[in-house]
């Protein structure tokens, strides 16, 4: 079975090099503002509607205290049309929120417009992009091993919650790594060759975000290529996506967008990387986003039960590691974009639908199968 | 059982320890101090959230609240500057860029 797996997945990246295909048809596509149907969905679903917000809107104790799930806005996109929003602490559609680690599925989406543009290939060395590094071991690394989490660098992540003096995380954007998080990510030991290991790391994906932005500097794209190429083509201009001092790209953490914004994203995946008739991906980019990577399967602790494809989470069972899906009130085809402190985009191709949810849980982050319990519920 | 058998199963429970960390080795060990991690953090993520985020002063002073809780902010609105400090010696300061790269700190 493990081999099936993984040769399913270089089938999928086989397929990636082939010529583009057709892109969906839709009747409308949310580049200046989503279909708004929400008060329909109102009128028809209240007790659903209820039971949702009762669970995931509900505080425990003062706002103070940090205590419980904490959503700041919620979203429910259905044949591309806005069918709930609900905003919540002083949050409202025009604020941007901090995406945390859902910042690393858009780097995804960067590397395959990358890909698409022909600014780079994944078998690529990150040092045909990183001349400052030609010669060193890290130039073993290969632009789709960061994709994957297999870069081999012993990267530690941690949080708040655990020693700071031990978080390359931390230490990166605050501590003595900060002021050049380029050097930071690659001054990490190589703990595994790279693909022997599925290891998450903000600094992989920080890696591969200004991987991809040199790459396409150097195809003459400009700096702001991530916003022409991808952004402002989806009516995402206001997405803001920060970098350190030295132009690091933080593609693992800190961007920032509007819930809406973030449906946008996840609309584009839905659509198999097509935006208005344009494909912005690569053809079979998606699929392979959400196929169990080869590196997870054969790699990723057993304490490791989501399994990952290009840097997406996916409701996939993995027969191979005894893994049932995880989600266990959704369909096996949703996959998702997470953060921290409960950041999610998920989307279901079988039910049209995308999910945002943006939020503070300090406790511990909401539950995907919990929104999607609910979420499905007023959107059936 | 003999202290040479207990001395010698200890070794190889040694060995088999180490080769579970195969690979990962001992972690590494960053030389930042809390305090210095506590006002990178408030100076950083309180310029994002006055001058990415949108949110009022009361609301971003909550949000950036770290443990330990030892770093003040103060702001300049006009250059959109964050500057963090913490007892005499540490000090952060957090810088807006532009409406695409948000703020970096410096």
């Amino acid at each position: 079975m493990r081999a099936m797996n993984v040769a399913v997945g270089v089938m999928v990246l086989v397929s990636v090099a082939a010529d583009a295909g057709p892109c969906p048809t839709r009747s409308s596509w949310p580049t200046t503002a989503w279909p708004d149907k929400t008060a329909q969905t109102t009128a028809a679903k209240g007790p659903q509607i209820k039971a949702l917000e009762d669970a995931l809107f509900t505080l425990t104790g003062a706002d103070g205290d940090r205590k419980g799930i904490r959503t700041d806005g919620l979203l429910i996109i259905k044949g591309g049309e806005l069918i709930y929003e609900k905003y919540a602490r002083g949050f409202a559609a025009t604020n941007r929120h901090l995406s945390w680690s859902v910042a690393k599925s858009y780097t995804s989406v960067l590397t395959g417009v990358a890909v698409q543009q022909g600014a780079l290939s994944l078998d690529d060395s990150i040092c045909k992009y990183l001349k400052q590094y030609e010669g060193q071991s890290v130039c073993e690394i290969q632009v789709k091993h960061p994709l994957t989490f297999g870069s081999g660098l012993g990267w530690q992540e941690g949080y708040e919650d655990e020693p700071y003096q031990l978080s390359s995380v931390i230490s990166m954007f605050f501590g003595e790594g900060h002021k050049d998080q380029l050097k930071h990510i690659l001054s990490h030991r190589r703990a595994y060759a790279p693909n022997e290991k599925w290891w998450y790391s903000t600094g992989d994906s920080q890696l591969l975000a200004t991987v991809v932005k040199r790459a396409l500097e150097a195809a003459g794209h400009g700096k702001d290529a991530f916003w022409t190429l991808l952004f402002n083509r989806i009516g995402s201009g206001g997405l803001v996506l920060e970098e350190d001092a030295l132009g690091t790209v933080q593609g693992g953490s800190h961007l920032f967008a509007t819930p809406r914004d973030f449906a946008r994203l996840g609309y584009l995946m839905l659509n198999d990387g097509c935006w208005n008739g344009e494909r912005l991906l690569p053809e079979g980019w998606v699929a392979a986003s959400t196929t169990p990577s080869e590196v997870y399967v054969k790699s990723a602790d057993k304490s490791e039960k989501l399994p990952s494809g290009y840097s997406w989470w996916l409701n996939r069972p993995v027969p191979a590691r005894e893994q049932p899906k995880p989600w266990a009130d959704a369909p096996e085809d949703a996959y998702a974009a997470l953060g921290h402190w409960g950041q999610r985009i998920i989307v279901v191709p079988s039910l049209d639908l995308v999910i945002v949810r943006t939020g503070d849980d300090r406790e511990g982050s909401v539950d995907p199968n919990l929104i999607l319990k609910h979420a499905l519920e007023v959107a059936r | 059982m003999k202290r040479s058998t207990l001395r010698w199963l200890a070794g190889v429970l040694c060995v088999v320890a180490l080769a579970g960390c195969e690979g990962a080795g001992p972690p590494r060990r960053f030389d930042n101090n809390d305090l210095e991690l506590a006002v990178g953090n408030s100076a950083r993520m309180a310029c994002s959230c006055l001058w990415v985020m949108n949110r009022d002063e009361a609301y971003c002073r909550a949000w950036v609240k770290a443990s330990p809780d030892v770093a003040r902010f103060s702001f300049d609105a006009n250059r959109k500057t964050v500057e963090a400090s913490s007892f005499i010696s540490w000090a952060a300061t957090a810088r807006y860029v532009d409406d695409k790269r948000g703020c970096i700190l410096e």
